[in-house]
C-alpha cells in the first residue's frame, strides 16, 4: 500500500520536472541561430512563401505565446508538427523509440549480466588473479569511448570475421513479409538479436564496467560486514553467505549506478545508432538538429528526459523494495 | 575433577603485516567446565577478541593460528604436530573446515558478537535471520524453526515477539537488537556461548537488565559463557572463574572472589583501581599510566614492566611463566609475577626501575592525584 501510494506521489513530483524540461528545451531549441524555413525553402525563397510557412507553423507569433500555446498542446499530448518532415512529432518519434529503448535494454542486459557476477566474483577472490582481470577489463571499458569500441567492432566482427552484420536494426515484433530472409516470426527474432549483438555490447560495455566496479567495492564492503561474521560464526554455507547475507545489502548501491547510467546510455544510443547506421531516436535528434526543425528538437528532448526521469522513479521504487529501512516519507 | 568443556593449551594467534609480525595471541592457555561463566578481561588490544575468533577457527587473514591445541568436547579444534621432515602440520584428528562449520560453528560454540547495531542484516527481518540460524544448526524444518524463534525471543524479553518477529533490524532499539543475538545463540542450542564484549556498546541500565537476564538464563540453560570485557564490574557481577590479559598474555589466572579480594598481579590490582567500587571508598580513581605496547614488538622480561608501579630491575630481564600462588587446599590461582616468593629470582634483592607509573616523564603529572585511600 505505501509503496503503491510512494509510486504515485513519485510520478506526481515528475510533473514540475517535466515541466523544466519543456521550459528549457525550448528556449534553448528557438535560440540556435538560423532559421528553419530558410534551410527548408534553399538560399532563395520568395518573400510571400517564407511567410506562408512562417504563419503555417505558427512562428510568426511572440516567443511567449508559442510558449504557452506549446505547453498546453504538449498537456494533452500533441508534440506537433515537424517543420521539415511536415509529420506529427509524436508518431515520428512513436516509431523511433521503441528502437533505442530495446538497443538501450538490451544493452543494460548485457551489462547487468556479466557485471553482477563478474563484480562478486572480483570482490571474493580480492587481490587475485580474477580480481586483477576484472579489474583490467573494467578499467578498458570506463576509458573507451562507445562509438570507439563500436567501430572497433564492427571492423573485427563484421568486416575480418564477417559474423555479425555491421550496419542497421532488425525489430524483433517486425512482421516476416518486410524482412527479407525470414519467413517465420521465429527467424525475425532470431535475425534482430544478430543485428542487435554488437550496438548492445558497444553501448554496454561502459555501464558493464561501471556496475562491475561498484558491485565489486560494495560487495568487498559487504562481505567484510559484521553480519557475515556473525552468518560465519554459526556456520553458515560460505556460498550461502555470498550470495544471500552479503549479496543483499550489496546491492544498494549498484541499483544507484544502474539508475545514474541510464543517462549516460541515451547519450551513447545517439553515437552508437550513428556508429551502426540505426534508425532510432539518436539519429532523429541529429537530424532535427542539423535542420533546426523546433517541434522535433524539443518532442525528442522532452522523451529523452522523461526516459531518464521514468528511470529515477523505478531506480527510487527498486532502493525502497530492497532496503526496508527507506522509509516512503508517510510514517 | 571432571574433563574441562572446552581446554586452550599454549594459542598462538599471529597476524602477519607488512610492519612485521603481530603476536596478538601468544600462548594463553585455559579451561572452561560445563556450567561456567569464565571470563577473559584486558584493555583493548590484548588480544581478548582474536583469542575468541581463533576457537571458532575465524580469525581473518593476515591471522592465523601457528601453535598450540583447542579441545572441545574431545575433539580437536585444533592441534598440530610435526611430520618425518620436521615442519608443522595439522594433526589428523584436527577437524577440517566443514566440520567445524557443521557441527561446531552455532551448533556447539556460538558467539553474540559485540556491536548489536552492525551484527544483524539490515535488509533481513530479525526473525527470519533467527529462523535461518536454529534450521542449520538444529535441523528443523521451517515452521518449526519460526516457533522456536519465537519462543526464543519472548525467552529474551522481547514484548510482542509473534509481531516483532517480521520487523528489521532498525526498528529496535540497541538493547533489544542484543537480545536478539542472545536469542540467536541460546537457540541453537550450544554447550558454550562466547560473549565478546556483549555489553560495551549500551548504556548502563541496558547493560545492568542484560547481564541479569543472561544470568537466569545461563542457569536454567545450563551453558557454559567465555564472557570477553574490559570491564572489571561486569567480571564481578557474572563470572565464575577469571582470566585477565595483557599484551597477548594471561597474566592471572583465579575464582572471581579470590581475584577481587587476593589481587596477585600489578596489571589485575591496577585493572581494579581504575575503576569505581562500591566497596572502597577512594579520593580519585586511579588510570593505568601509559599504553600498551605494540604485539609487534612487546617488551622484554614482564611485558607490563613498562607501566608498573612495582618494576625493578629483574623484571626488565626475566619473562614470568603463570605459576600458582595458592595455598593448600585453595582453588587455583595462578598468577605471572616475579614480585611472588615463588618466582625466586631475586625480585627482593632488584633495584626499583623508573616506569610510566612510578615517574619518569609522567611524573609531574601524576604526582598530585597518586595518594588513594
Amino acid at each position: 500500500m505505501s509503496l503503491l501510494r510512494y509510486t504515485l506521489r513519485r510520478f506526481a513530483q515528475a510533473i514540475p520536472v517535466l515541466i523544466g524540461i519543456v521550459t528549457i528545451t525550448f528556449f534553448l531549441a528557438n535560440q540556435i541561430p538560423g532559421d528553419p524555413v530558410e534551410i527548408m525553402l534553399g538560399p532563395t525563397p520568395g518573400q510571400e512563401q517564407v511567410e506562408a510557412i512562417r504563419a503555417q507553423y505558427g512562428l510568426d507569433r511572440p516567443l511567449y505565446q508559442r510558449y504557452l500555446s506549446y505547453l498546453t498542446s504538449v498537456a494533452t499530448g500533441d508534440l506537433g508538427l515537424s517543420i521539415y518532415y511536415d509529420r506529427p512529432v509524436l508518431e515520428m518519434i512513436m516509431l523511433r523509440l521503441p528502437v533505442t529503448l530495446l538497443l538501450m535494454l538490451s544493452a543494460f542486459a548485457f551489462a547487468i549480466v556479466t557485471a553482477i557476477p563478474l563484480g562478486v566474483i572480483s570482490a571474493k577472490r580480492r587481490n587475485e588473479p580474477a580480481d586483477h582481470i576484472s579489474r583490467i577489463i573494467s578499467l578498458i571499458g570506463v576509458s573507451t569511448p562507445s562509438f570507439w569500441i563500436g567501430l572497433v567492432l564492427i571492423i573485427v566482427f563484421a568486416f575480418y570475421l564477417g559474423w555479425f552484420p555491421a550496419r542497421g536494426l532488425v525489430l524483433p515484433w517486425a512482421d516476416p513479409t518486410d524482412v527479407r530472409g525470414a519467413a517465420t516470426q521465429i527467424e525475425v527474432i532470431r535475425q534482430s538479436a544478430h543485428h542487435l549483438f554488437l550496438p548492445m555490447i558497444g553501448l554496454g560495455t561502459l555501464q558493464m564496467a561501471q556496475i562491475t566496479r561498484i558491485e565489486r567495492s560494495s560487495m568487498v564492503d559487504s562481505l567484510q560486514g559484521e553480519y557475515v561474521k556473525l552468518a560465519r560464526a554459526y556456520g553458515v554455507p560460505e556460498s550461502t553467505i555470498v550470495r544471500k547475507h552479503a549479496f543483499q545489502v550489496a546491492q544498494l548501491p549498484v541499483i544507484t549506478i544502474i539508475g545514474l547510467g541510464l543517462s549516460t546510455a541515451l547519450g551513447g544510443a545517439v553515437l552508437t545508432e550513428t556508429v551502426f547506421g540505426i534508425q532510432g531516436m539518436g539519429r532523429l535528434i541529429i537530424t532535427a538538429i542539423q535542420n533546426q526543425d523546433y517541434q522535433l528538437i524539443m518532442g525528442t528532448t522532452l522523451v529523452f528526459g522523461f526516459v531518464y526521469v521514468i528511470g529515477v522513479i523505478i531506480t527510487d521504487i527498486m532502493y525502497g523494495y530492497l532496503d526496508p529501512r527507506v522509509t516512503y516519507g508517510d510514517e | 575433577m571432571t574433563e574441562p568443556l572446552l581446554s586452550v593449551r599454549d594459542l598462538k594467534t599471529q597476524f602477519f603485516t607488512e610492519d612485521g609480525t603481530v603476536r596478538a595471541v601468544d600462548g594463553i592457555s585455559f579451561d572452561v567446565y560445563e556450567g561456567e561463566i569464565v571470563g577473559l578481561v584486558g584493555e583493548s588490544g590484548a588480544g581478548k577478541s582474536v583469542a575468541t575468533s581463533s576457537i571458532l577457527r575465524l580469525v581473518d587473514s593476515p591471522g592465523e593460528i601457528v601453535g598450540g591445541e583447542i579441545e572441545f568436547k574431545g575433539e580437536t579444534i585444533f592441534g598440530l604436530e610435526e611430520d618425518d621432515a620436521g615442519e608443522l602440520r595439522p594433526r589428523d584428528e584436527m577437524l577440517s573446515e566443514s566440520e567445524m562449520r557443521e557441527r561446531i560453528r552455532g551448533r556447539e560454540i556460538a558467539i553474540i558478537f559485540q556491536d548489536p547495531m552492525e551484527s544483524l542484516n539490515p535488509v533481513f527481518t530479525v526473525g527470519g535471520q533467527l529462523r535461518e540460524f536454529i534450521e542449520i544448526n538444529r535441523d528443523l524444518g521451517a515452521d518449526e524453526a519460526k516457533e522456536e524463534a519465537i519462543d526464543m525471543l519472548r525467552e529474551v524479553g522481547i514484548p510482542a515477539p509473534e509481531s516483532r518477529y517480521d520487523e528489521y533490524p532498525h526498528q529496535f532499539s540497541g538493547g533489544m537488537r542484543q537480545r536478539v543475538l542472545i536469542a540467536m545463540a541460546l537457540a541453537c542450542e550450544p554447550d558454550l556461548i562466547i560473549a565478546d564484549e556483549p555489553t560495551t556498546a549500551l548504556d548502563v541500565t541496558v547493560e545492568g537488565e542484560i547481564l541479569e537476564m543472561v544470568t537466569e538464563l545461563q542457569e536454567k540453560y545450563d551453558t557454559s559463557f567465555i564472557w570477553v570485557t574490559h570491564d572489571m564490574s561486569v567480571v564481578a557481577e557474572i563470572c565464575d572463574r577469571v582470566n585477565v590479559m595483557y599484551l597477548g598474555e594471561i597474566i592471572e589466572q583465579a575464582e572471581v572472589d579470590d581475584l577481587f579480594y587476593d589481587t596477585k598481579h600489578p596489571y589485575t590490582s591496577a585493572l581494579l583501581d581504575s575503576m569505581p567500587r562500591p566497596d572502597r571508598t577512594v579520593d580519585e580513581l586511579r588510570p593505568i599510566q601509559g599504553v600498551m605496547p605494540e604485539a609487534i614488538n612487546p617488551p622484554a622480561g614482564c611485558r607490563f614492566h613498562s607501566r608498573c608501579p612495582e618494576a625493578r630491575e629483574v623484571c626488565r630481564e626475566v619473562h614470568p611463566e603463570l605459576r600458582d600462588l595458592s595455598e593448600e587446599g585453595e582453588p587455583v590461582h595462578t598468577a605471572a609475577c616475579v614480585k611472588h616468593d615463588a618466582f625466586d629470582v631475586g625480585y627482593d634483592e632488584s633495584r626499583s626501575i623508573e616506569t610510566q607509573a612510578t615517574g619518569g616523564f609522567s611524573a609531574g603529572l601524576t604526582e598530585t592525584g597518586g595518594e588513594a585511600e
